[in-house]
């Protein structure tokens, strides 16, 4: 089954599936880390000089992906999306998967709440300064971490 | 009732999450369906062909956490659930969210693939 490309398009198709078959739909949300995959680039190579560059890519952390998938067994629809960025978690849980949980529930449909789009960025970067995993974090900050500073500062 | 045990789910699935923090391989499968019992389930009938989509009242639903291993590995096997009532859908979703982002800490966080560009720039400008 194909993958939908925006999370939008795949919330719009579940609530559809959900509203036809709400009694045996589910949606299941899979979680999974990889080790990363060493692999030599261009990149890689050039940066080989600085040390502090070389152990990051020798030390990746591994990759976690997301893949949400609406599921009804009776018509056998799947719907599925995939991100693997942490800044689309707490909008998926809370108000996609908030919006679908109230219409398995049976509830009315809230009122359309059009400043979500402004709420994932900010606990993102909660997150991301409070992530424990410090080995990425550390590393990095080496390099690029004061130009990321400046530049929110800026803005 | 249906709070504590929602609480009692809450630290576990916390406790889920963190089993996953230190390991590079692995994964959680989050499911969440409509709560119905075979038996109470009003049948099809002429009149009302889907019974299902005119409901009188709110159901709750139900929420199953399990890290994936098969009944094989029943060792490792964690599994757990819970019920939310349909009043206690708001509260529950935001602290599952709040619970998810930060288990799910392997994934990319917001600026990296922006940084990276940059620095890639930099790298090959000069």
């Amino acid at each position: 089954m194909p993958y939908f490309k925006t999370a939008q398009e795949w919330l719009d198709q579940s609530n559809l599936l959900l509203q036809a078959r709400p009694a045996t739909t589910r949606i299941t949300t899979r979680y999974s880390i990889k080790p990363a995959r060493t692999r030599k680039s261009k990149t890689v190579e050039e940066s080989a000089t600085d040390d502090a560059a070389a152990t990051t890519t020798e030390t990746k952390p591994p990759r976690g992906s997301l893949v949400i998938k609406t599921y009804d067994p009776e018509s056998g629809v799947v719907l599925k999306y995939r991100t693997t960025k942490a800044a689309e978690v707490s909008r998926l849980f809370q108000s996609s998967l908030g919006r679908l949980g109230r219409g398995m529930a049976a509830m009315p449909e809230p009122p359309v709440e059009e400043a979500m789009p402004d709420a994932p960025p900010a606990g993102a970067a909660a997150e991301g300064a409070s992530t424990p995993t410090g080995t990425a974090g550390q590393q990095q900050t080496g390099g690029g971490g004061g130009g990321k500073k400046k530049k929110k500062g800026k803005k | 009732m249906p709070s504590s045990k929602t609480h009692l789910s809450q630290t576990e699935l916390e406790k889920l999450f963190s089993h996953r923090k230190g390991s590079d391989h692995g994964a959680i499968y989050l499911t969440q369906k409509r709560l119905t019992h075979s038996e109470d389930a009003t049948l099809p009938s002429r009149d009302e062909e889907f019974p299902d989509l005119n409901l009188s009242e709110p159901v709750p639903i139900l929420i199953r956490a399990s890290n994936g291993k098969s009944a094989r590995e029943r060792g490792d096997k964690a599994k757990i659930s819970t019920v939310v009532k349909p009043d206690d859908l708001d509260g529950f979703y935001v602290r599952y969210a709040d619970i998810c982002k930060a288990g799910m800490a392997a994934l990319k966080p917001r600026d990296r693939s922006k940084k990276k560009a940059k620095a890639k720039k930099k790298k090959t400008g000069p």
